[in-house]
């Protein structure tokens, strides 16, 4: 292709075809790093360990703190209560929340991050307006920290009742934290990067579904309904 | 393909039956606006996600700052006015008994074997400072207070950071000599007042922090005290108070900050005291 070429064209057209094979050369590698970076932006789903405020830091860090909630008030209706099916009941929500609990704790120390929001900021990570509106919560003394959670009067109550009394409380305490709780996880099962959080989040849900219709039945049996 | 050639007018005769075709060609605009529209696409791509990972970097730092990680493990150790001390998992002593703290509020040491409820909560009136240190063993945060120097909006602050938090818990100091005091275990910064931003860092460093506190994974649940608190104990310990080393042969002595070890004494710590 060159070979016809003159001496008279030869020194323009070298230093031409220099500038041309450098800008060239430049363009491969700027398209090799954009295309790079694209593939590792931050938040993205494929790198090995999510960013903090991620869905699945959030997640972890959220659930565990309403989780650690289910497992204080199924531990005081399993010490307090003395019907069979209620203990049972209790026994399996507690150590089915804190086995999970110890799984998202454990994802989180591998992640460097910390167990719980430690800014008293609640569900900043579901901000996906078209799922769920939910938005952020951050903590005011009186109030729960995200839906479906008790109140300390709630839970103070709760502790000082017994028999019926007690077995009716708690499965309304208890209903109304698993729904509440079921946005996140249905948020989480849908939007988290890592497999194994989908995974749970999916389990959540499953699981409690079933539990709130044993939950609903027992409440029935007691002559009580749900709490508004 | 060809657009790179610089095939200008100087052209040979000799060539003349080629160069009739090339020289009529006008010059490839077409390949050159696509080329510079590829490289201005991923100029653009490339300034876009460099100043993202800049952002996120710059906010991670941030973040980072306070806390803990493997590079990281006490983020504390940066706070202007934090005392760390290296304590030890240490023995229980009975209900009745009182411990010879070297610290006030105390952060560390012997402690009864009732842990002070740390599910997130607000202790309204003051505690019994042996239960409050066990909590501390279980990765909990103490925030104490003088009640007589900090009320209402101050109070609120404070009660915000703890209600309903695991793994904190609140209360009021009596002779508290600075209106705050935040203790986890073998860690204390005392403060002024509320607003000051080193209670979150503190918060952030230290609470539950796998490298900072004894026995990890314990829980914060204690039912039974939290219905019935014990209450502070004004009175200073006198003699026959159990010393900051036990009294015994304390021979569970390895325990090295950033290498949390299990205290053999601890085993009964980690059961729920109701069964």
């Amino acid at each position: 292709m060159t070979s016809p070429e003159t001496s008279e064209s030869e020194r323009p057209s070298g230093v031409a075809r220099t500038l041309v094979i450098t800008a060239a050369v430049l363009a491969v590698l700027l398209l090799g790093a954009a295309i790079g970076l694209l593939v590792k932006l931050p938040g993205s789903t494929s790198s090995a360990a999510p960013a903090s405020g991620s869905v699945d830091v959030g997640f972890c860090q959220d659930m565990a703190v309403h989780h650690l909630q289910g497992i204080q008030m199924a531990n005081i209706a399993r010490d307090r209560s003395t019907d069979p099916d209620i203990r049972q009941l209790a026994f399996d929500i507690a150590s089915t929340q804190l086995e999970q609990v110890g799984r998202m704790k454990g994802w989180l120390m591998m992640w460097n991050e910390h167990e719980q929001s430690p800014d008293g900021v609640y569900m900043a990570w579901m901000n996906d307006a078209g799922i769920h509106g939910h938005g952020a919560t951050t903590a005011t003394p009186g109030q729960p920290l995200m839906p479906g959670m008790a109140t300390t009067e709630e839970l103070t109550k709760l502790r000082g009742l017994s028999g019926r009394d007690l077995e009716v409380y708690f499965l309304q305490l208890m209903i109304r934290h698993h729904v509440g709780g079921a946005p996140m996880a249905e948020y989480a099962a849908r939007q988290a990067g890592q497999p194994f959080v989908r995974t749970l989040a999916d389990n959540m849900l499953k699981s409690q579904t079933s539990e709130l219709d044993v939950m609903k039945d027992y409440l029935a049996k007691r002559g009580a309904a749900p709490l508004p | 393909m060809t657009s790179g050639k610089k095939t200008k007018a100087t052209r040979n005769s000799v060539a003349a039956a080629r160069s009739s075709v090339v020289a009529s060609k006008p010059k490839p605009w077409g390949t050159i606006i696509a080329v510079i529209a590829v490289l201005g696409l991923a100029g653009g791509v490339f300034g876009y996600a460099f100043t993202q990972i800049q952002a996120n970097n710059a906010k991670e730092a941030a973040l980072a700052k306070w806390k803990p990680s493997d590079t990281n493990k006490d983020p504390s150790t940066q706070l202007a006015g934090i005392v760390i001390k290296d304590y030890k998992g240490s023995r229980h002593v009975e209900p009745t008994q009182r411990v010879a703290y070297d610290q006030t509020p105390a952060f560390g040491g012997p402690h009864d074997s009732q842990w002070a409820d740390c599910t997130g909560v607000v202790y309204d009136k003051a505690v019994r400072t042996e239960n409050m240190v066990h909590g501390l063993e279980h990765g909990a945060v103490w925030i104490a207070y003088n009640p007589d120097q900090v009320k209402d909006d101050a109070l609120n602050k404070l009660k915000a950071r703890a209600e309903g938090q695991p793994y904190t818990m609140l209360s009021p100091f009596p002779g508290l000599d600075k209106p705050i005091s935040l203790q986890s275990w073998g860690h204390q910064l005392k403060v002024d007042n509320a607003d000051d931003e080193r209670i979150d860092q503190f918060i952030s460093s230290l609470r539950r922090n796998p490298n900072t506190y004894p026995e990890v994974g314990a829980s914060c649940e204690n039912s039974q005290f939290l219905s019935n608190p014990a209450p502070f104990v004004a009175e200073k310990p006198g003699p026959d108070a159990v010393p900051m080393d036990g009294g015994k042969d304390d021979s569970a002595t390895e325990g090295q900050q950033g290498q949390p070890s299990t205290p053999p004494t601890s085993g009964s710590g980690s059961t729920p005291p109701s069964s």
